[in-house]
């Protein structure tokens, strides 16, 4: 037994130098961590990606291997080197990250979420665009807006996304510094005074349910003006961003009219997020050809993605590509799925691993999960 | 009969003959020495040989043809290969494996293909000689192909054809095309636009014609008048401006005008928010707003308008996305 322990924390130890770093915070990480892993606390994890953020398959294998690690790539170093840089008083810089299919967009924005986390940003993080506009489950909750005439209100997602909320940012909204600006009338009976605490409004969003999607509107204001106020800096990262601009969802309504996506309430919130008019903030934003899948030129440039509608939005905004694996992320990451057991078998079958991947992470971790 | 076969054995045929010979009483008076044989078995060897006769067959033209002969005489004009006419060892055709490709006698192969054994360049040079006296003289100003594009920017393709045949009319003669570099045009943008959408695809990009080809009308006069027309027709209609063009949106714009779009009124906005100047401007403010006073800026309107006009590309969106980072003063992209 002790042998074996001795063996198995050998086995570790001669392989941890290669493709593990110590470094867990993203902040002080730089290009010569370049293809290494780097863990997550556990409890950081699940506030941070709790209700979403990972790709469902990399949440499998985390919890088949019992740690979240991240790679540090470049392009999320990139930003993070963009965000260092760049004055807060100056309006919000969009980033946009496009790339191949499973070359890690969402994993950078994870990368980036820990560092806005650390850096003490305000988190605004839709994990995924499609899941309000395009997942339709049998029963999805829809109705129409109170408040906005011809709108959709997807109650029950706005309600998730604001628990996702509450859980990214608990520590900040304890901070009495987060206080309303103004008043918000509900109903007769209910309103929001002006100077309430912001978790006030996330929790009644949460309890009633069908003022939800007007209290995600109300957040977006709130945090734009206390941002502008210089309270403190926001971080919006969000995932399909494209979905936002295609031409139809999938969602109807009681009268089997398809709704277009700028008709449903969060559409509208979100977007009045990424314009340009306000400061103290950064937004990350990723184009996914998986978003607009009506689309029939198969092309990875965000333009194309966004159409010119989503770059008239957008712009000026810094394209950032993600890419595939290099090869020395490409030999780290087989080592870690070795010292994980979960690759096995002769050192040419790295070689072989490198051609059906053809160095695309996500090929390479699906390629993995049989051998 | 019967008993005298019995008696002798078979196959002594010839002692049946022999005996019915001397029993004949025919007379033969006309040769006295040899007796006519009447040969009833018709053996073959007495049987008369037939001999084939042979004509004559004179030797191939082709090889008695003097060496300085005139060729123009003997191949005065077209016409399907002959052999006999044409002295030359020519093999044309399929070639077994091993063997060389079949002779010119009575090969279709040669008759198949059109030859020019009548064009011959003596044959030419004799025949220019002899029309040389209807030509007129060249203009000596006109000595360059870059003169004769400058003063004769019109060019009209005809084609004649002359054949041996009942009537001398071909109705391709009819067919006129017309040719003019569009810079020879004097057009401004919006007519060159309207002019270009007008002729389409007769619009050549990469050589900057437009073809127009008439064949509508029975006489080559006709067509050329109708060319002539078309171009003129053409031409007046782009300079035109109709009540509806106002109506054109940017989505109809054929090339990304970087001061209609929203690019500019972004720069513009995110330039006063910045400095802290924000001011609301009108629609005509922002397309005549002067850009030079920000930094960079015209380099972005170069790398927005290249990213539209040329579409997207790993070169396009890398340039755009430098010239923005250099624009909002963030550190360069490593690598």
């Amino acid at each position: 037994m002790l042998i074996r322990n001795i063996r198995y924390a050998c086995r570790r130890y001669s392989q941890a130098v290669t493709f593990r770093t110590a470094e867990s915070s993203p902040a002080e990480h730089n290009s010569n961590h370049v293809g290494l892993f780097y863990t997550i606390n556990k409890d950081l994890c699940k506030q941070l990606y709790g209700h979403g953020g990972l790709p469902k398959s990399y949440m499998k294998q985390s919890k088949t291997f019992a740690e979240t690690v991240i790679m540090v790539r470049q392009p999320a170093l990139d930003i993070i080197a963009c965000m260092k840089a760049s004055d807060l008083e100056k309006p919000v810089t969009k980033y946009v990250l496009y790339g191949e299919e499973g070359t890690g967009r969402s994993m950078t924005i994870a990368h980036l979420l820990h560092y806005a986390f650390e850096e003490g940003y305000l988190i605004i993080h839709v994990p995924w665009v499609s899941d309000w506009l395009r997942r339709v489950q049998r029963h999805k909750e829809m109705s129409n807006s109170l408040t906005r005439e011809g709108m959709v209100d997807v109650p029950l997602d706005a309600a998730a996304w604001l628990l996702h909320f509450k859980t990214q940012n608990q520590h900040l909204l304890k901070s009495p510094e987060l206080k309303i600006s103004k008043e918000y009338v509900w109903s007769k009976r209910e309103k929001t005074e002006a100077g309430a605490p912001l978790s006030e409004l996330i929790e009644l969003g949460i309890s009633r349910v069908k003022y939800a999607c007007d209290v995600v509107d109300a957040i977006v204001h709130e945090v734009k003006h206390l941002s502008n106020t210089g309270k403190f800096k926001t971080f919006v990262a969000v995932d399909g961003y494209n979905g936002f601009f295609n031409s139809l969802t999938r969602l109807k309504t009681p009268t089997k009219k398809k709704v277009a996506p700028e008709e449903v309430t969060l559409t509208t919130s979100i977007l009045e997020l990424t314009k340009g008019d306000w400061k103290n903030g950064v937004i990350v934003l990723s184009a996914d050809m998986i978003a607009n899948p009506d689309e029939q030129n198969k092309q990875i440039f965000p333009m194309n993605l966004l159409y010119r509608k989503g770059f008239n939005h957008l712009d000026p905004f810094v394209p950032v590509k993600v890419d595939r694996y290099s090869e020395r992320e490409f030999i780290t990451c087989a080592n870690y799925y070795r010292d994980r057991l979960w690759l096995r078998g002769p050192p040419e079958i790295e070689a072989e691993l490198k051609l059906t991947s053809a160095f695309n992470p996500y090929k390479f971790m699906e390629q993995c999960a049989p051998l | 009969m019967s008993l005298f076969m019995k008696r002798n054995k078979p196959g002594v045929v010839f002692n049946t003959q022999i005996l019915w010979r001397l029993n004949s009483t025919v007379a033969e008076n006309k040769d006295e020495e040899e007796f006519r044989v009447l040969d009833i078995l018709k053996k073959k060897d007495s049987r008369q040989k037939r001999i084939v006769r042979r004509a004559e067959v004179a030797p191939d033209r082709a090889e008695k043809m003097p060496t300085d002969q005139n060729w123009g005489n003997v191949w005065p004009g077209p016409r399907s290969f002959h052999p006999s006419s044409v002295p030359l060892p020519i093999r044309q055709g399929y070639v077994p494996k091993g063997q060389v490709p079949p002779g010119k006698k009575a090969n279709a192969e040669l008759m198949k293909i059109p030859n020019f054994l009548h064009l011959t360049p003596p044959v030419i040079k004799r025949q220019c000689e002899a029309i040389r006296k209807f030509c007129t003289e060249w203009p000596k100003l006109l000595n360059s192909e870059e003169a004769i594009d400058k003063h004769y920017p019109v060019e009209i393709i005809t084609s004649d054809y002359c054949h041996a045949s009942p009537t001398i009319r071909n109705p391709m003669a009819r067919v006129v095309t017309l040719r003019i570099k569009l810079a020879n045009l004097d057009l401004d943008k919006h007519a060159k636009d309207k002019f270009l959408r007008l002729v389409g695809d007769r619009y050549d990009e990469k050589t900057d014609l437009v073809t127009l080809t008439a064949d509508r009308c029975p006489l080559r006069k006709q067509n050329l008048d109708y060319v002539n027309y078309l171009l003129t027709a053409a031409y007046h209609e782009a300079w035109t401006v109709e009540e509806w063009e106002k109506e054109k949106m940017e989505d109809d714009m054929e090339y990304y005008v970087w001061d209609n779009n929203q690019s500019k009124r972004n720069l513009i906005d995110w330039y006063h928010r910045v400095s802290g100047t924000e001011q609301v401007l009108s629609d005509e403010e922002y397309r005549n707003y002067d850009i030079s006073s920000i930094p960079h800026a015209k380099e972005y309107k170069e790398a927005v308008s290249n990213l539209f006009n040329e579409g997207e590309s790993e070169e396009t969106i890398e340039k755009y996305g430098g010239t923005v980072r250099k624009l909002l003063g963030l550190p360069e992209r490593t690598v």
